[in-house]
Formats: C-alpha cells, structure tokens, sequence
C-alpha cells in the first residue's frame, strides 16, 4: 500500500513539475528530496516536449518565442502610447531612475536588448551628452584666463570632438525596431546610435565588447533567462555592468491588492481601447505574474556569473532595477 | 480673305494642338518621376536611403559561430564564409535571426537554413 501511495505521489508531482516554471521547479525539487521521493528528478528533467509559460497559459518552448513575436509585433505601432496611458507616464521616471543609476560617463559602449522602440538609448545618448557638455564648462570655468598655448592647444584637441558614445539597440522584433528608427530620425538623434535584429539568447556580438548591458521591460518575455544572462555575461567587457528593468513583485500586501486589480481589470480594457489589442496586454500582466521576485532573479545573475548584485525597488516593488557586475 | 481664314485656322489649331500637347507631357513626366523615386526606394545597389553603417563591423559577428562577417554590398548582406550563411539587411538594420539567414550553396542554389 505504501508502495501506491509513493508512485501516486510521484505522479501527481511529475505532473505538477512538468509544467511549472525553472525556479518552482527546484523548490519542488528541495521538497521532494526533503520527503525522499528521488524519482520525479528524471521527470523535469526531459529534453522533449519541454514546456514553458506564455502567461498563464502552458506552451512547448518553442512556441513561446514565435507568441511573443506576435505580440510585440501587433503592438510596435502604439507601444508607446500604451506604455504612457498604462502607467500614466510613470514609466519615463522608471527610465530615467535607470540611467541615473547607470551614471554612464562619455565615450561609453551600450547594448540595449529588447532596446525596441529604443528610449533607454536615447536617454543613455542625451544623458552622455549633456554630461560631455557640463564638463567642458566645468574645465572652461577652471581655466579662467587660459594662455595662448592653451587656447591654440583646445581648438586642435577640440577637432577630434567628445570621445563618441556608442549605443545599439538589439530586438528579436523588426516591428519595433522601425517603431524605434523612425522615432530617431524625428528627434534627431543619428550619431552613434545602431539598430540591429538579433536574439537575446544568441547575440551576433563578439566577446568583451560592451561597457553596460541594458534590458529594459524585455527579459520576462525571454523563453531562456539563464542563456540570456549567461550572452550578456559574454559580451560585456571585465569592468562592465549589466542592468536589467524589470516589473517585479510588489512588498506591500495593500500596494498589492491594487495593482492586481489596476492590472487585470484596467490594462486589457486600455489595450483594447487604445490599440485595439486585449490578448496582447492581457499576456503583459500575465507575464509580470510569472516572472520570479526581485531575490530570485538576483540569485539566477549570481549564477550567471555577476558579481555585487543589487536591486533597488520603484514604486513599492512594481518596478525594480537589478545591477550586476562582471569582474 | 480665305487665306486669312484658313492660316487663322490652322493657327488655332496649332495653337490648341500645343496647349493639348503640353498636358499630355506633364503626366509623362510625373510619372517618369515616381518611376524615378520607385526605383531608388527598391534599389539595393548601395543608393538606399538608409546605408549600413560599417563601423558595426568591429563587434557584429555571427550569433552561430562569433566569428566576423563580410559585408558584401551588391547583395546587401553580411556573409559568413565559413558557414556559408548570408544575413540580410534590412532598411539599413541588419537582421542576424539565423533562422532568417539565407545558405551561400556553391552550386547557387537558396535555401532557408532550419534552425532549431
């Protein structure tokens, strides 16, 4: 009778490990090693028909990228529209949050994954910038009453210009990579900005290249998170940072309650008013329900390799900003 | 008198002849202009309206093999040899889904790689 009970048990585990996600996955693990049923490792561990969350739907992993690609694809147009009605504007102040705790100086290199319609390298773009600019007043100021040789030795340095800040923008989407050039040209920012159609989890960048690594509101829609964080490991240089922004789960239980309900009652409505799209937001607060708390993700950089990882939470834990480096 | 009348005549229709010439050019010409326009937005000969920057080339490589690219700029894309395998570029922005790259066989013919 023991015996039945065990394989029953076993079962009713197999089935519940197949189909949830990774982190779930090991807890249940721990579980099963704590009530000494070894068996049910073998189960998550399969290679075929392994299945992945789209939402709160199950579906074959494979099937995970192409959903979102549609996704993003119905939405390029008026992705940034949404975004502002979504979260009343709020979501420029989580962006900005992000560079300034990036701090990035001038004549840095910046990948932007899941870059899209390409705000944070706009901002990485403006912030370098306006902070070359400072410091050239600020040294101007500190050289009141500069010598000829001085000032003949600034205008030749001045020719080669600001050390260039480089950023490109990596999408899996062409949608939203059109969204973002056009954006571009209309604000007029062209130099050192590049777009380019690539996988996160198969970057067409060579090794060592980048000072910091962004992935802003892209990394739930991942199907593989530890490959995507094991590339961004490969790409940065030794010294570079990696940021990720990222909806994550709020700490606050009232916070909480509210937010769910904003989230399910309001955003499929707005999605559907405004682009015309329910399914598609619909998958966007699912999947910020699926995507592991602000501890778990910092443990799965920390296995990618990055080192003083720290997250700092925005708006209650709505939004947080993890920051990893590669020493 | 009759001669009077008839050059008078065959003034005027030379006149209307010229006036209804003229329309007939315009719309020839407005469409040897949008012709004109057509072909530089189809042109992939190096005259498209956004060109692929090149510096890109210092870190760009194959997402398969990381190895370096060549740009190749007759057929607008970015090719690595040693795989045979060529990444088109789209609108300027170079689309390095290898799924979406087109097989270099040296026998010319095209075929769609299958990626897993």
């Amino acid at each position: 009778m023991a015996a039945s009970i065990r394989t029953l048990a076993l079962k009713v585990l197999s089935d519940s490990t197949r189909n949830i996600h990774h982190v779930s996955r090991c807890r249940i693990r721990h579980l099963c090693c704590r009530a000494r049923i070894a068996g049910c490792r073998g189960y998550s561990d399969s290679t075929e028909g392994r299945s992945t969350h789209f939402g709160f739907q199950t579906v074959p992993e494979e099937e995970k990228a192409e959903k979102v690609y549609k996704v993003f694809e119905s939405v390029a147009k008026k992705y940034d529209v949404m975004n502002d009605a979504m979260s009343l504007g709020i979501h420029r102040l989580w962006k900005d949050t992000l560079l300034h705790i990036m701090n990035p100086q001038p004549g840095l290199r910046l990948l932007d994954t899941a870059g899209g319609t390409g705000d944070i390298s706009f901002r990485f773009l403006e912030y370098t910038r306006s902070m070359y600019d400072r410091q050239q007043r600020l040294k101007a100021k500190s050289h009141q009453t500069p010598s000829w040789q001085d000032i003949a030795n600034h205008y030749v340095s001045d020719e080669a210009g600001c050390p260039q800040s480089r950023a490109v923008v990596c999408d899996i989407n062409k949608e939203m990579l059109k969204v973002g050039k056009q954006r571009a040209e209309k604000a007029g920012i062209t130099t050192g900005l590049s777009w380019v159609v690539g996988d996160a989890e198969e970057l067409p960048f060579d090794d060592d290249q980048f000072d910091i690594y962004t992935i802003a509101f892209g990394i739930r829609n991942v199907t593989h998170i530890e490959q995507a964080l094991q590339e961004a490991f490969r790409v940065l240089k030794p010294g570079g940072r990696f940021m990720c922004l990222e909806f994550s789960k709020v700490t606050n239980p009232l916070l909480a309650r509210l937010y769910d309900a904003y989230s399910f009652q309001m955003i499929p409505v707005l999605g559907e008013v405004i682009a015309g799209d329910w399914k598609s937001y619909q998958y966007l607060v699912e999947s910020i329900r699926k995507f592991p708390d602000q501890e778990t993700f910092k443990e799965m950089i920390e296995d990618a390799g990055f080192f003083c990882v720290q997250y700092f939470n925005l708006t209650g834990g709505i939004v947080a900003i993890h920051s990893g480096f590669k020493l | 008198m009759s001669h009077a009348l008839r050059t008078l005549a065959t003034g005027i229709f030379s006149v209307q002849r010229s006036v209804t010439v003229l329309p007939l050019l315009r719309p020839v010409s407005a469409v040897k202009i949008r012709g004109q326009h057509r072909s530089r937005s189809d042109g992939v000969k190096g005259s498209e309206s956004q060109p692929f920057d090149e510096s890109l080339l210092e870190f760009l490589v194959c997402p398969l093999s990381k190895k370096p690219l060549r740009y190749d700029e007759k057929s607008n894309e970015l090719i690595n040899e040693e795989l045979g395998i060529a990444y088109p570029i789209v609108d300027g922005i170079p689309n390095m889904i290898p799924q979406d790259a087109r097989m270099i066989h040296k026998s010319s013919s095209t075929e769609k790689p299958t990626e897993s």
